[in-house]
């Protein structure tokens, strides 16, 4: 016996949010201080201090950026200095705990997140149609007791970053970043928070960041923050020689 | 502006509420508020939970992306083949797992239908069916919300919009939402496309014929649980039942019945559940198992025109509703595997098979199966006990050791130090593991006690060397934790009880309870309510028959439907809750599970039922919780639960008069955001005001008595079933007995106690918290691989808590910590969430300055532990600044005293010293060198100044080489000096906190003579030396060498000197373990 039944259930109505995707990235580069004052920041350079193995250990940090691709951070201790610098083009590092100070050039999986860094040091929605980048908003999501607007970024990659938006100040109140390194997804979340202007431009001076999955958090603490200081070219080129100078 | 909260918030707090009129009532908090706690989930994934579903596929490389969909624990995504899995489907409000299916032509489409349909007594529910289009990293809910459990679903492979949705619908009552689905346009509408005949029977599998997608063959099945029996077909094996099988050749759009008088081969009706399977190598072979009053498998090579029978063994047949899938070889047509008790593999064809897994090799009891298409010989299984993969064709299998799903009853805790977490699990038997382990609280510090499935569990009391506990149907057990022994002490009738009762009727999940007045009384519960009062050797029973003792529900052996299935599961007429008032003894509470509330003040000569009072909740409503108040004899709480009826509505009361009047603090009337049936009601054992209650939907906390209530979201704690819960009340506390993702810990739940309406008005305070100790830095663990589930540990140090209103988002927020003299020890980066937040300070003073080398000096990386004492945690927060004084304690545990650990904090202090001074030292000879550098700078080597400055220089670096080790190169050079040997003692001296040895003082004297040694020689060398060469300098026009003041060689306020523990550096292994993180280290995110 055929059966021809034809009840239809309660129809989904589409989902009706409040922005779309390119509003809130209007709103949050807005909030930031508006896209002239962000593009007149050309370099910027942060000093403070990182904080890693369950807060046990601290080292002096310096990060500079320059516009378009390059960044440079500097992590101290002991007059021992880290180095993980990309120009643009590589990434590099000097990590001299061990007693061997030569450079070392990074794979590019590796470099893949200070690539992203460095092009989205003022946040993955600033300029977004010119990086190539997807939006698609997802409506809002509970970050830590805030109803936040939950924004994915797709890079010509394939590469995502779910960007969360606070309700009220539109600022990124935490990232996560999905990278595919290696041939498998890693994902960073980063929190935001002590947001200070820098040259008219708010800028997150806390960051606290962790693997997914992981009860081993990152904790950065910038104190100070300069806009456009000088910032040569060769500071994050792989070094001709070592060691490497230290951004100051 | 500066506020201080001169002590605890309580005191802050107490005083505003005695200066102002209380406020109207209004939320004191919310999910935001409360969840900044956190929590931190233990497992274990050794005793991992029920996996409902499993889906995957292999990318050309082989790597095999893999979901698994827990019973009531989620979705996990692994897209490594298992090695690690992430939880992709927490934000979502269930976590009953269905079905799970990948679009065959979009593998980033995945469809996940919620509600179990393993449909056993203790099963979840579900709320439709969810979508992702990239792949499983987020969800869209795309309808069926009132499916309440989904079986199967098929994606059309020609259009990834199309969709079949096998819906077996509600498992406790009637609905018309039931029934196999269509959708069209990718779940945004669905069309019933094959209803059953009663409001009972729905879809519970479907088919595609490979190559057709056109074709298709699906189940209907008619099954209902109530409390006391379950069916799957009709009531009986003769009655009349909606199951049955069904045949599309439209892509689904309409059906015709295939019966036996269509289909040659197929066994008489009635018919109970079916599944279906399709051989993807031979789309026209196609198995079913048919559960009839002679169920088998059913073979046919017509693409189900005709039928062959097939195997009939035993766990082909075993309880079809719990074990009705088919899984065929993508490669091999003959390949078939059932899953049952055992799992079977047929390798002819489906005329025989083995037994290659279950009760042995496995855990057992089976439900889905994966076999790697690129690799056959690849097989994975999902059963009661977890996840289990075969690389030999699913002969042996390797135990996945990182999903924590585990399905808790219930625990409890006892008062070691850490505590020790007891319970029971659904067919995970009863296990104790820590609440806290050096290194993290991997499976093996989990420690099984006792079999079958697990309840109740309780250390006992009276004996530290036993625990109770039990498995199904109230097998109660009395074990020594250390042999193993075990004697069952199961109350039993007498002769002449036998002959008037016939039998003592134990719940599934029988209550046994411990009294809080009396160590080595133990109650448990049949009809009757027994007490021992000497650890079972005997039993007192204390009761007359305090349930209804309804004859309508005690007709078990009739379960099952179509297969009979009696297996005490559905055991009824039961004592369900007990409780002992901890204000007396001889008050005694009894929830009974067909919905009598008993309580006796006389212990037990003489009961009342009360539930009649209860006004407003229908009769007969299952008695989950009832718990006897702890600040007032008349109070008690009571959590029912009518989800047996069909009805998910939370229904907690409460009553102050021994059950005279109840007042719903949860009901249908108001659930207050409570969502899911109630399990669990308690009050905190300090706070009266603060309760807890636990459903099917997690946690909530109330702060006002039950007038409100909050979900609490620590730790990213999922909508999981929380079924019991329990308070250390030492550590205070609060862990969480979940059914579905184990145990979870949320530490020092002291701030609850605080939030005031008064508290939560205010910008930013600071909240009470337990004492603060000092626990051992102890070493433990050890690599475990990135297959391995490790819990955390609650945190190392002294975690400071605070309240702010709104979430920081602007400017500095830093805390700050001070000692007695104001000295700011360090500033903490602070938590910004809004409400409760948490940070931890390490009780570590900045690291001391190291000399520097061309390696690390591990151990002077971080500062000492600061003793024990009272500090100044201030809070900087915009332009205002507040205070609270936090006292540090030393561990309970240690032997030694403050006097001692002040003598061990001394003698470090002096190595710390003594670094500091080899660095300046270090400074005054780089500083030195570096003038004699510039002085030299262009100066012709025949120079005579030249020469003398050079040897100068040489000297200097000499004594340089006497503090560091300068051979450079990244080797293991061994090469130790003097900043290399304080290192070594100043590890030595951190790596226990007691009184130091007299051979380390001494030690610490012999470097400070040999730092004294080499600065006499700088003193001597630039004395006898600087003034000649000065004059000559002078000569020449150049500027005079100058010896460096003795400060730091660098600068005082840069950070950088923190560090590792400074004792748990072991010179070998850990030393290259922290290495290998600082050489990962990564500077961005």
């Amino acid at each position: 016996m055929l059966r021809t039944i034809a009840a239809l259930l309660a129809l989904a109505t589409p989902t009706a949010f409040a922005y779309t995707a390119a509003e809130l990235a209007t709103k949050n580069v807005e909030a930031k201080g508006g896209i002239d004052k962000i593009d007149a920041i050309k370099s910027l350079r942060l000093a403070g201090t990182l904080r890693i193995n369950g807060d046990t250990l601290e080292l002096a940090l310096v990060t500079l950026v320059k516009r378009p691709h390059s960044i440079r951070s500097d992590a101290t201790l002991q007059a021992l200095t880290v180095v993980q610098a990309y120009d643009g083009t590589a990434a590099w590092q000097i990590n001299p705990f061990q007693g061997r100070k030569d450079p070392e050039r990074m794979s590019s999986d590796d470099a893949k997140g200070f690539a992203e860094d460095a092009q989205d040091f003022d946040g993955a929605l600033v300029d977004y149609q010119k990086k190539g980048y997807t939006l698609d908003y997802l409506g809002t999501e509970d970050i830590d007791g805030t109803e936040a607007h939950k924004l994915r970024v797709t890079r010509p990659n394939g590469d995502i970053t779910y960007v969360y938006l606070d309700p009220d100040a539109f600022l990124e109140i935490r990232t996560i970043d999905r990278r595919i390194e290696h041939g498998v997804p890693n994902e960073t979340i980063t929190d935001y928070g002590d947001y200070e202007k820098v040259d008219g431009v708010y800028i997150p001076l806390s960051r606290e960041f962790w693997t997914k999955g992981s009860s081993d958090h990152q904790k950065i603490q910038f104190d100070k923050a300069q806009a456009n200081v000088a910032a040569e070219d060769t500071e994050f080129q792989f070094p001709a020689s070592r060691p490497a100078t230290p951004a100051k | 502006m500066r506020v201080i909260s001169a002590l605890s918030v309580c005191a802050l707090s107490c005083a505003a509420v005695a200066a102002t009129p209380a406020p109207a009532p209004a939320p004191l908090i919310d999910s935001g508020v409360i969840s900044g706690l956190g929590a931190r989930n233990i497992g274990s994934a050794a005793m991992s939970g029920r996996i409902a579903a499993l889906a995957g596929f292999a990318d050309p490389s082989g790597k095999v992306t893999l979901f698994v969909g827990a019973a009531s624990g989620g979705v996990w995504k692994s897209t490594d083949g298992a090695t690690t899995f992430k939880p992709v489907f927490d934000e979502q409000p269930v976590q009953s797992i269905g079905a799970i299916t990948i679009d065959p032509s979009n593998h980033n489409n995945v469809w996940v239908g919620t509600g179990e349909t393993w449909t056993r007594n203790s099963v979840s529910v579900g709320n439709g069916i969810y979508k992702s289009t990239d792949g499983g990293e987020t969800w869209t809910a795309a309808g069926l919300p009132g499916s309440e459990r989904i079986s199967r679903i098929s994606v059309d492979p020609r259009s990834s919009d199309t969709v079949l949705a096998c819906v077996p619908g509600k498992l406790w009552s009637d609905s018309a939402e039931r029934g196999l689905y269509r959708s069209a346009d990718g779940g945004q509408t669905w069309q019933l496309v094959l209803k059953g005949a009663n409001l009972s029977t729905g879809c519970a599998d479907v088919a595609r014929q490979p190559g057709s997608p056109d074709v298709l063959l699906a189940s209907l099945w008619d099954f209902r649980r109530k409390g006391w029996t379950f069916r799957s077909g009709g009531d009986g094996p003769k009655a009349f039942s909606g199951s049955g099988l069904y045949r599309s050749s439209d892509g689904g759009k309409t059906w015709t019945e295939v019966t036996p008088a269509t289909a040659k081969g197929l066994p008489a009706k009635p018919y109970g559940r079916i599944a279906l399977a399709y051989a993807p190598s031979e789309p026209q072979t196609v198995y079913a198992f048919i559960e009839s009053t002679d169920s088998a498998l059913f073979i046919s090579h017509d693409g189900g025109a005709t039928w062959e029978r097939g195997d009939k063994s035993s766990w082909m047949v075993w309880r079809p509703f719990y074990f009705a899938n088919l899984i065929v070889d993508p490669k091999d047509a003959k390949r078939v595997f059932k899953t049952d008790g055992a799992l079977i593999l047929s390798e002819d064809g489906g005329r025989s098979f083995s037994t290659i897994g279950g009760f042995h090799g496995m855990h057992g009891d089976v439900h889905d199966v994966l076999v790697d298409p690129s690799n056959p010989r690849h097989v994975f299984a999902g059963d009661d006990g977890g996840l289990w993969i075969s690389y030999d064709g699913a002969n042996k299998w390797w135990k996945t050791d990182n999903l924590p799903i585990s399905q808790f009853y219930h625990v409890s805790l006892d008062n070691q130090d850490p505590y020790r977490v007891y319970g029971g699990l659904q067919d995970n038997a009863s296990w104790v593991g820590e609440s806290a382990y050096p290194g993290g609280i991997t499976s093996s510090r989990w420690e099984n006690m006792y079999g079958g499935d697990g309840f109740w569990m309780w250390a006992d009391p009276s004996d530290p060397d036993y625990v109770y506990a039990e498995a199904q149907g109230g097998t109660i057990g009395r074990v020594n934790r250390h042999t193993h022994e075990l004697r069952d002490i199961q109350p039993r009738l007498g002769a002449e009880d036998l002959k008037r009762y016939k039998k003592l009727r134990f719940n599934w999940n029988t209550p046994i309870a411990v009294s809080p007045h009396e160590p080595a009384t133990i109650y448990i519960g049949a009809q009757f309510l027994f007490r021992s009062r000497d650890h079972g050797q005997t039993w007192d029973r204390i009761s007359p028959d305090l349930t209804t003792n309804d004859p309508q529900k005690q007709k078990q052996e009739e379960s099952g439907g179509v297969t009979v299935d009696n297996s005490v599961a559905e055991m009824h007429t039961t004592i369900y809750s007990i409780s002992e008032s901890p204000v007396s003894a001889a008050l005694i509470w009894v929830g009974t599970d067909d919905g009598n509330l008993q309580v006796t003040r006389d212990g037990g000569a003489h009961w009342d039922n009360v539930v009649g009072n209860v006004h407003g909740l229908a009769r007969n409503s299952w008695v989950n919780w009832v718990e006897a108040g702890r600040y007032a004899p008349g109070t008690a709480y009571a959590a029912f639960d009518r989800h047996s009826f069909g009805d998910l509505t939370p229904y907690v009361y409460v009553t102050q008069d021994y059950g005279k009047t109840w007042n719903a603090l949860v009901d249908g009337k108001d659930t207050k955001g409570v969502r899911g049936y109630a399990h669990v009601i308690k009050e905190d054992p300090v706070d009266p005001q603060l309760l807890f209650l636990g459903t099917e939907f997690g946690l909530w906390i109330s702060s006002d008595a039950g007038a409100h209530w909050a979900q609490f979201k620590g730790g990213h704690l999922p909508a999981v079933a929380v079924r019991d819960l329990a308070v250390q009340p030492r550590d205070n506390d609060l862990v969480l007995a979940t059914h579905g993702r184990g145990i979870w810990i949320v530490d020092d739940i002291t701030p609850l106690r605080h939030l005031t309406p008064q508290l939560t008005t205010q910008d930013a305070v600071f909240m009470s918290a337990r004492p603060v100790q000092q626990r051992i830095e102890a070493q433990g663990g050890w690599p475990t691989g990135a297959a391995a589930f490790v819990g955390d540990n609650p945190q190392d140090g002294a975690v400071i808590t605070y309240y702010q209103r709104t979430r920081q988002l602007f400017g500095k927020l830093r805390i700050q910590v001070l000692d007695a003299k104001g000295e700011v020890l360090d500033e903490l980066p602070a938590s910004t969430r809004r409400g409760l937040n948490r940070v931890l300070w390490t009780m570590h003073r900045a690291a001391p300055h190291v000399p520097p080398a061309v390696q690390l000096a591990f151990a002077g990386t971080q500062g000492p532990r600061m003793p024990p004492g009272t500090y100044t945690v201030r809070m900087l927060k915009g332009d205002k600044t507040y205070e609270t004084p936090l006292t540090v304690g030393l561990d309970r545990r240690v032997t030694w005293t403050v006097a001692g650990r002040q003598a061990q904090y001394d003698a470090a202090m002096k190595v710390y010293n003594l670094f500091n001074d080899e660095s300046v030292l270090f400074g005054r000879i780089v500083g030195l060198r570096a003038q004699i550098a510039q002085a030299n700078k262009g100066r012709p080597d025949k120079d005579p100044l030249h020469k003398r400055l050079g040897e100068l220089d040489d000297k200097l670096d000499a004594l340089r080489k006497r503090i560091v080790a300068t051979k450079e190169g990244g080797a293991i050079t061994g090469e130790e000096r003097l900043r290399e040997h304080t290192d070594q003692l100043y590890g030595a001296l951190n790596s226990w906190e007691g009184p130091p040895g007299q051979y380390q003082l001494d030690n610490i004297a012999a470097l400070r003579a040999e730092l004294d040694d080499i600065s006499s020689g700088f003193d001597k060398l630039t004395t006898a030396e600087l003034p000649a060469l000065n004059k000559a300098l002078t000569g020449k026009g150049a500027t005079q060498l100058v010896v460096p003041p003795p400060t730091a060689f660098d600068d005082d306020d840069a950070p950088g000197h923190g560090g590792v523990a400074a004792g748990r550096l072991d010179p070998d292994a850990d030393a290259v373990s922290d290495v290998a993180r600082l050489k990962s280290l990564r500077l961005w995110n």
